[in-house]
């Protein structure tokens, strides 16, 4: 396997791939049920509800309750999939979420967009840095994050074909195609890019500047690993277990604080797993963080390319 | 009088024994409430509900949900009077591994259709099952019980409002107005009368009525959808440990730990009510 050149990439909404993709489904599956808390025409879901009014149900803004009608219509055999802002699917209605979907066990999909601090400039009562941590505590609850444009579309079809509740996040500016091989499957990562001295466990958007943070390292004389975790939990154990033992340095990155999300689940597994590899996470600090326009924001807290790359030659530099 | 109300006094008494039989196998448990919505509940299992306990999950049955999820042993005396389990299973009230916990698990026991406890949840779930049923072209009913103390929870009128713009006339909301919560009486910890005026002005169709008077719980479930095009609450006036003289109107049976006079009390008062029921 090649590394993936990031040059000349077509970008894309991850929101309008995800609204078609939602609807791509629902043209199969007559259950797919789509609610929206004045949230559905931003989540892509306009032609949705041009096409199956009957299918659509508008609320307003109110979350808690639009979690309870989503376990009560999945009770009757709907699939209910709701779409707003991450923290108002996620932390706002978090008992709702943990009782009426994950304890009832209903097949309900709940995504929240515009995830991480892609709503840079709005403050943190818009970011949502906490979403990994508190929806993986719910048990059986699928945690995803995918990548890139195709991957959002194939993830959409994996949550729909899975029975049983599903988070996923997705971001807010254009993500560009990074032609990940596929195909996607819920519970398993994949290598992007080969290299031998470190491997960068990445997971969302930030998964392109993974890539190209390992381009700038190799011009460093530094073998990067890239790996993809679309599925935050279950993670894919297996990989990381294969990449503790080859590269003995794993840095993880997510747009998440850098407490309780993908960093922690996989020092988690490589703790469990009795390896002696040490994991370095990536991530934003565990604060109320600035706002600012949404590159800017990343670069200042090191999350864009060259960001990553100094982090990862720091802690080569270091070990 | 009619015998179709006294035969469901009789299964409401026999239901309120069921109560104490699992708080002698578990020592203690939301009393109060659980007796003070026990005829409402009797009605519904015993009258109204379509629902087959030999087919629990039949596509086409009607729901029901106890958004008071604390109340569990009035709906579990119920199903197991109406023949959804064997009685015998009243007994693990209380021990590891029951299927009866003290909130209600629909994993757990036929019958059970939320995983309610934690007020403010029942009725947007029950939305759900009404929009959910309607959209599939079933005639099904969806009934919620909630209790008054848990109406300040600012989800019950979130779910209240979507109830109203759906046009849910296919829901039905009993709230059980015992009165009386932990820390006092309703309405002087957070006043939320006049109940019946708010869901009114939130469009709903309301009838106020005695809820531990049979004949009437039953005229008024005949009398549904209230409205057209309207979801149906149902204003229920109730005496909390209703049934048992000397926990009737006491906000300290909530939660009830007898001792054993105390339960051995109960359990004659309650045997009396049912042969007294028995014989007319």
């Amino acid at each position: 396997m090649g590394p993936i050149a990031l040059n000349d990439v077509k970008m894309s909404d991850p929101r309008k791939v995800f609204g078609a993709a939602v609807l791509a489904s629902a043209l199969k599956n007559p259950d797919i049920t789509v609610l929206s808390a004045d949230s559905g025409g931003s989540s892509g879901h306009g032609e949705f509800k041009k096409l199956y009014p009957e299918r659509y149900y508008e609320f307003g803004i109110m979350e808690q309750c639009v979690i309870g009608v989503a376990s009560g219509l999945a009770t009757t055999g709907k699939i209910p999939v709701f779409c707003a802002i991450a923290p108002f699917v996620t932390a706002r209605p978090f008992e709702m979420f943990r009782n009426d979907i994950g304890y009832m066990r209903q097949n309900v999909k709940i995504v929240g967009r515009n995830s991480g601090v892609s709503y840079s400039d709005l403050g943190s009562t818009h970011h949502s840095l906490e979403d990994f941590a508190i929806t993986r505590m719910i048990p059986g609850v699928t945690v995803l994050a995918p990548q890139d444009p195709d991957e959002i579309t194939s993830a959409v079809d994996a949550m729909f074909l899975h029975d049983g509740p599903v988070y996923m996040r997705i971001g807010n500016d254009p993500i560009p195609d990074l032609m990940i091989p596929g195909p996607f499957a819920i519970g398993r990562g994949q290598t992007l890019r080969p290299g031998t001295d470190v491997s960068i466990v990445s997971t969302g958007n930030l998964t392109g500047a993974a890539i190209a943070a390992a381009e700038i390292l190799e011009g460093r004389g530094i073998s990067a690993r890239v790996v993809g975790m679309p599925t935050v939990h279950p993670l894919d154990r297996e990989l990381i277990a294969d990449c503790a033992q080859k590269t003995g340095l794993i840095v993880t990155i997510e747009e998440h604080y850098v407490i309780g999300g993908l960093g922690t689940i996989v020092q988690e597994s490589v703790c469990d797993g009795g390896f002696s590899a040490k994991v370095c996470k990536l991530g934003l600090p565990h604060v109320y963080v600035s706002s600012g326009p949404y590159k800017e924001l990343m670069a200042f807290y090191g999350l864009d390319a060259h960001g990553i790359a100094r982090s990862v030659a720091d802690k080569i530099g270091r070990i | 009088m009619s015998d179709a109300i006294k035969r469901l006094e009789c299964r409401a008494a026999k239901c309120r024994r069921n109560i104490l039989r699992m708080i002698r196998a578990g020592g203690a448990g939301h009393m109060g409430g659980a007796m003070s919505c026990m005829d409402i509940v009797t009605a519904l299992y015993f009258y109204a509900l379509y629902v087959d306990p030999l087919d629990p999950k039949k596509n086409d049955r009607d729901r029901f949900v106890l958004s008071a999820g604390h109340k569990c042993m009035a709906q579990y005396a119920a199903l197991a009077e109406r023949g959804f389990f064997d009685e015998s299973l009243l007994d693990t009230y209380g021990a590891l591994g029951t299927k009866l916990p003290g909130h209600p698990d629909m994993h757990k026991l036929p019958g059970i259709e939320a995983n309610t406890g934690a007020l403010g949840h029942g009725l947007a779930i029950s939305v759900g099952m009404a929009l959910g049923l309607r959209a599939s072209g079933l005639k099904s009913r969806v009934f919620t019980v909630l209790g008054d103390g848990e109406l300040p929870e600012g989800s019950n009128w979130e779910a209240v409002s979507a109830a109203s713009h759906y046009k849910l006339s296919n829901l039905t909301a009993f709230v059980d107005v015992n009165g009386l919560q932990i820390s006092g009486s309703t309405a002087s910890v957070m006043n939320m009368e006049p109940i019946d005026a708010r869901f009114e002005a939130f469009g709903w169709a309301v009838a106020t009525i005695d809820g531990n008077d049979m004949g009437e719980i039953v005229r008024t479930l005949d009398s549904l959808p209230l409205a057209t095009e309207r979801p149906s609450a149902i204003i229920a006036r109730t005496v909390k440990g209703k049934g048992l003289a000397f926990a009737e109107g006491n906000a300290a049976y909530h939660y009830w730990k007898p001792k054993e006079e105390e339960l051995a009390e109960a359990e004659a008062e309650l045997d009396r009510a049912i042969r007294l029921k028995e014989a007319v």
